[in-house]
């Protein structure tokens, strides 16, 4: 076990690596805890340790910004460990977690969480057949496995992803069926004022749209999966015109393609677990992805001594997350006594700036990977939404029906939510289901958090024990 | 449901959900009482929809054995009075023993449970190991007690609820009573948007038991346990009973879809008043080693949640269940250890006695606890 | 045509792995997840109660869906990197 950091920093994507950075500059003793084997987080992943890279270009910008950031963590000084999952943080900040050398656990005073994003897929008839995978999940592939998700490859879903991922597929040699946005072209150009103040990512954005047209690629816009079906290896996926809220248009005709896969996602959602687990205040904001800590103006969240950053607290990309991170960092440093509040306010300002920048920029995008009401409310009935427990969107509905008002009551009388994700692939859209009923997500509520968070195995947990390492406490009374 | 006219009182009103507050009112209700029930939260959904749902009498306090064997009766009976399906599963329970410190614990605890009529004998360990082939080799002494099994606790509320609405019982959920006048000819309930007044007045709130009592001037002193659970992935059968060790720190059920529970009363953190709970790490840890030393085949799973409940306990370890010495009409019910399993029946009892039938067994005054208030 | 793009990166050494007993080529350090993949194998385990195939969908670790049994332990195939001589059994849940 290290011994006990000033600040934990939970995750090691940009914005734990932006929290990272600020404390070395203040001295203060930094540890950056993560499940991965190298810093990165989801968009700046490394490759395995075993590749190498090849030709460079064909890895694109965001592997040598990943490498560039590795590079700054380990001459910065922190602390890392990484390979270790946090399954549990409590409110005395202890935080506990399972690496190859088992159980380890830091008392650190101060914590930034800095756990990113999941995707966000809703539910569709056939979205739990192998060959159907999330849109992020496919970037994951295409980035750090050098993999094509498949052959023949249907897109959809919406936001940025949805082009990055048809144009990697295509320059990795794979082919691209089609691409299916649930935003009609409209929404992109609504965006173009915000997506003006990031001109790179706005060219990279516009380029890969219109290399995609030019090289006949369909691009089918206000469309969604209606349905997929397994056939022969493939998959078969029928297509429809959905309207503005995201609602399949009944009258509208549905168009079948033939895929190997089907890559699809609808945003991200904010993984805000920890933060939960300390009881510091969420609230909903659906443009962020969903629940999301309060936080101050300096990324403080309710409770003292936790900070938030990144995807995590709301899902405006990698560039703010980083931004986001250091100014965590500065206020961690700032809260310890570390730095005073002129060194705090100085470091901050131009970083403020160029995150009001990156927001500007992150919000424009989120908006286009929000939660569309209308595509959760045209889930139809036998469609599974809970896809560990198997728990369909009528099963739901009658609980709601008998009575169930949360989607934590709803939880205990059909067991959706209950299952080894944690709740995390349906809890987005549960919320939706159970809102429409009760008014708000804030009425419909969130799962409660608990450890672990995340499943782990008996074994390693419990490790090599003899009968008398079991620290039994005293018997209950006759 | 009867509709009760505005300014009208019931005939009775019972505060807490709980299983000892729902089946009060249950009762209440069919013997013909119109009667409110009143939560701050839902119907089962703290102590009573969050427990380990374990029907174990090897764990049950010696004192309450004839009324956890009539609790028994009653859930495996549960679709003709509650309805529903609530999950109940019957089966042998086995508690036992590694060291020969516990091995003289469960025979002095086996000869006392039995004393009071508890079908539990010693048994030879390769009678326990034909009953549970998933257990151990290592234990040195196991008792066995074929009244045992557990239910899907989970599902309580949802059955309770139906039952509730049915038998015509007003709900109020979602719904904290915040004080209580007593006046001539009743009660009067202080809570959000409404002011339901009872003739009668049952307080079932659980740990929340010492506050309401103290709004009478009552003081008795209710420690809240904070009890820890974990529950495992589903994984094939590897047990079939109900397993548990003499100490009583252990509690361990598969459900038939493959998921295990362990349990044990390992003790977590909590605030009852913000009703806010969390684990202490090493407590998990160690109860998970436990269940896994019990049954080794547990080593191939994972566990996939955790959660805590309170669980309200006297000074004397036994409950509190019958009518408030001083306060007439008004009435208590809770701290009821294995309170889950007996639940059904102290509710119906209290609901007879309310209804002015005689009861079956004896109540617990709730004077015997009462602490001299101090002077001021 | 193979899965994996050629070109972008050299790739650790050539491993062979054994999936369900067969013997299955891949690189040192890849996810098993793509490994699995790029091999074709795609339902990975049934879901527990309908019992419908399942595989690879979030490649983060959070999904649950690719639960295979790696050296006999239960293991996320996208949380895992391979290694030559590895065992892997589909099917784990259960
Ligand atoms: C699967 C996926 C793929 C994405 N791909 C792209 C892309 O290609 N391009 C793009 O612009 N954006 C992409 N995004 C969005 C992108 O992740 C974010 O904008 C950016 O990475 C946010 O940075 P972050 O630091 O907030 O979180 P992340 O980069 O997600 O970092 C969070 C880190 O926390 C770690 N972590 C979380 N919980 C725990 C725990 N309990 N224990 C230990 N470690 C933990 C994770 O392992 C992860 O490394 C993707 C998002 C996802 C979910
Ligand atoms: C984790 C755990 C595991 C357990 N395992 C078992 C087991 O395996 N077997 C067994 O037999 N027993 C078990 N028990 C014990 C058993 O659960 C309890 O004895 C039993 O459920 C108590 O029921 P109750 O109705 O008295 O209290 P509760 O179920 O706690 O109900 C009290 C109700 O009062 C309500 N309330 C409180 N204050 C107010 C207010 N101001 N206004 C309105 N409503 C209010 C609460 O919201 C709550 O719903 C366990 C307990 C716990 C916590």
């Amino acid at each position: 076990m290290t011994r006990d950091p000033e600040i934990l920093i939970l995750g090691a994507g940009p914005a734990g690596l932006g929290a990272a950075l600020a404390l070395a500059t203040c001295g203060v003793e930094a540890l950056i805890v993560d499940s991965g084997s190298a810093a990165g987080g989801q968009v700046y992943r490394p490759l395995p340790g075993a590749f190498e890279p090849g030709d460079a270009s064909g890895l694109g910008p965001d592997y040598r910004e990943g490498e560039r950031q590795r590079r700054l963590l380990a001459d910065s000084g922190a602390g890392t460990a990484f390979g270790r999952l946090v399954w549990s943080i409590g409110t005395d900040l202890r935080v506990d977690a399972l690496g190859p050398e088992g159980p380890e656990s830091w008392r650190p005073k101060g914590i930034v969480a800095a756990a990113g994003a999941t995707e966000r897929v809703v539910p569709f008839p056939g979205w739990t057949l192998p060959g159907v995978m999330g849109l992020a999940a496919a970037t994951i592939l295409l980035k750090s496995q050098c993999v094509l998700p498949g052959e023949r490859v249907l897109v959809a879903g919406c936001g940025p992803l949805l082009f990055a991922v048809a144009n990697a597929i295509r320059k990795g040699g794979g082919q691209v069926v089609a691409v299916a946005d649930l935003a009609g072209p409209g929404a992109w150009l609504h965006a173009l004022p915000a997506l003006l103040g990031q001109p790179r990512d706005l060219l990279r954005g516009a380029s890969w749209m219109a290399r995609l047209r030019a090289q006949g690629v369909p691009l089918l816009f206000r469309h969604g999966v209606r349905e997929a079906r397994a056939a022969g290896a493939g998959l078969e996926v029928s297509l429809g015109a959905v309207d503005a809220a995201g609602r399949p248009i009944p009258s509208a005709s549905e168009k079948t393609l033939e895929a190997d896969s089907l890559v699809v996602g609808h945003g991200l959602i904010p993984a805000t677990e920890a933060v939960r687990l300390l009881g510091a205040e969420v609230v909903f904001d659906a443009d962020a992805g969903g629940w999301v800590p309060r936080l101050d103006r300096d990324q403080r969240s309710s409770r003292a001594g936790l900070y938030a950053a990144g995807d995590g607290a709301g899902v405006r990309g990698a560039a703010a997350a980083f931004l986001a991170g250091r100014i965590a960092g500065m206020t961690a440093a700032l809260d310890l006594g570390r730095i005073d509040a002129g060194h705090h306010a100085r470091a901050t300002a131009p970083l403020r700036r160029r995150l009001a920048r990156a927001r500007r920029f992150g919000r424009a995008m989120a908006r286009l990977m929000a939660q569309r009401p209308g595509q959760v409310d045209g889930i139809a009935g036998d469609t599974v939404v809970c896809r560990c427990e198997d728990v369909t969107r009528a099963e739901v509905e009658a609980a709601l029906e008998r009575g169930a008002a949360d989607v934590n009551q709803l939880k205990s009388w059909t067991r959706c939510g209950m299952g080894p994700c944690q709740g995390r692939m349906c809890g987005d859209t549960v919320g939706q289901i159970v809102a429409a009923r009760t008014g708000s997500r804030e009425a419909a509520g969130a799962w409660t958090a608990r450890a672990p968070l995340r499943p782990l195995g008996v074994d390693a947990l419990a490790g090599d024990f003899d009968y008398a390492d079991i620290p039994l406490p005293a018997a209950a009374p006759l | 449901m009867a509709q009760i006219p505005v300014g009208e009182p019931y005939d009775a009103a019972v505060v807490g959900a709980g299983v000892m507050g729902a089946t009060t009112a249950l009762f209440l209700a069919r013997g013909g009482m119109r009667c409110a029930l009143i939560d701050a939260g839902g119907v089962c959904r703290e102590a009573s929809g969050v427990n380990a749902g374990t029907l174990t009498l090897h764990m049950t306090r010696a004192a309450l054995i004839p009324y956890a064997m009539r609790g028994w009766e009653m859930w495996k009976a549960a679709p003709d009075w509650l309805g529903g399906d609530p999950g109940v599963t019957v089966t042998d329970g086995l508690s036992l023993a590694f060291t020969a410190q516990e091995a003289a614990l469960l025979e002095a605890r086996v000869e006392a449970r039995r004393a009071q009529g508890a079908p539990i004998e010693i048994i030879a360990t390769s009678r326990a190991r034909a009953i549970e082939p998933g257990l151990t080799d290592r234990f040195r002494l196991a008792a066995h007690c074929p009244m045992d099994g557990y239910v899907t606790a989970n599902l309580t509320g949802m059955a309770y609820r139906r039952a509730l609405v049915e038998a015509g019982v007003r709900l109020y959920e979602n719904a904290p009573v915040t004080g209580i006048e007593a006046g001539d000819g009743g009660f009067r309930l202080a809570m959000a948007g409404a002011a339901p007044r009872a003739r009668r007045l049952v307080l079932a709130s659980g740990v929340w038991l010492e506050e309401m009592l103290a709004w009478f001037g009552l003081r008795i002193r209710i420690k809240a346990l904070v009890n820890q659970l974990i529950v495992t992935e589903r994984l094939r059968p590897v047990m079939r009973s109900v397993l548990g060790v003499a100490s009583g720190l252990l509690s361990l059920k598969q459900f038939a879809n493959g998921t295990v529970l362990i349990g044990g009363g390992w003790q977590g953190k909590g605030d009852r008043a913000r009703r806010t709970t969390e684990i202490v790490p090493d407590n998990l840890i160690g109860n998970l080693r436990l269940a896994r030393y019990v049954v080794p085949a547990l080593a191939e799973t994972r566990i996939v949640r955790s959660w805590l409940g309170f669980e309200a306990e006297t000074d004397d370890a036994l409950p509190i269940a019958g009518p408030l010495g001083g306060i007439p009409e008004a009435y208590v019910i809770g701290c009821v250890h294995s309170g889950y399993m007996s639940g059904p029946y102290f509710g119906r009892l209290l609901a007879q006695n309310i209804l002015g039938q005689a009861p079956e067994l004896p109540l617990f005054d709730a004077d015997r606890l009462l602490v001299a208030p101090s002077c001021t | 045509m193979p899965l994996r793009i050629a070109n972008q990166v050299r790739r650790g050494p050539a491993v062979t792995l054994w999936v369900d007993g067969q013997a299955l080529d891949a690189f040192a350090g890849e996810s098993l997840a793509a490994a699995l993949l790029a091999a074709g194998r795609r339902a990975l385990r049934q879901s527990s109660r309908a019992g419908t195939p399942r595989g690879v969908f979030c490649m983060m670790g959070a999904c649950q869906e690719c639960l295979v049994r790696v050296d006999g332990k239960r293991a996320l195939a996208c949380q895992v990197a391979v290694c030559d001589g590895m065992r892997v059994e589909t099917g784990a849940a259960g």
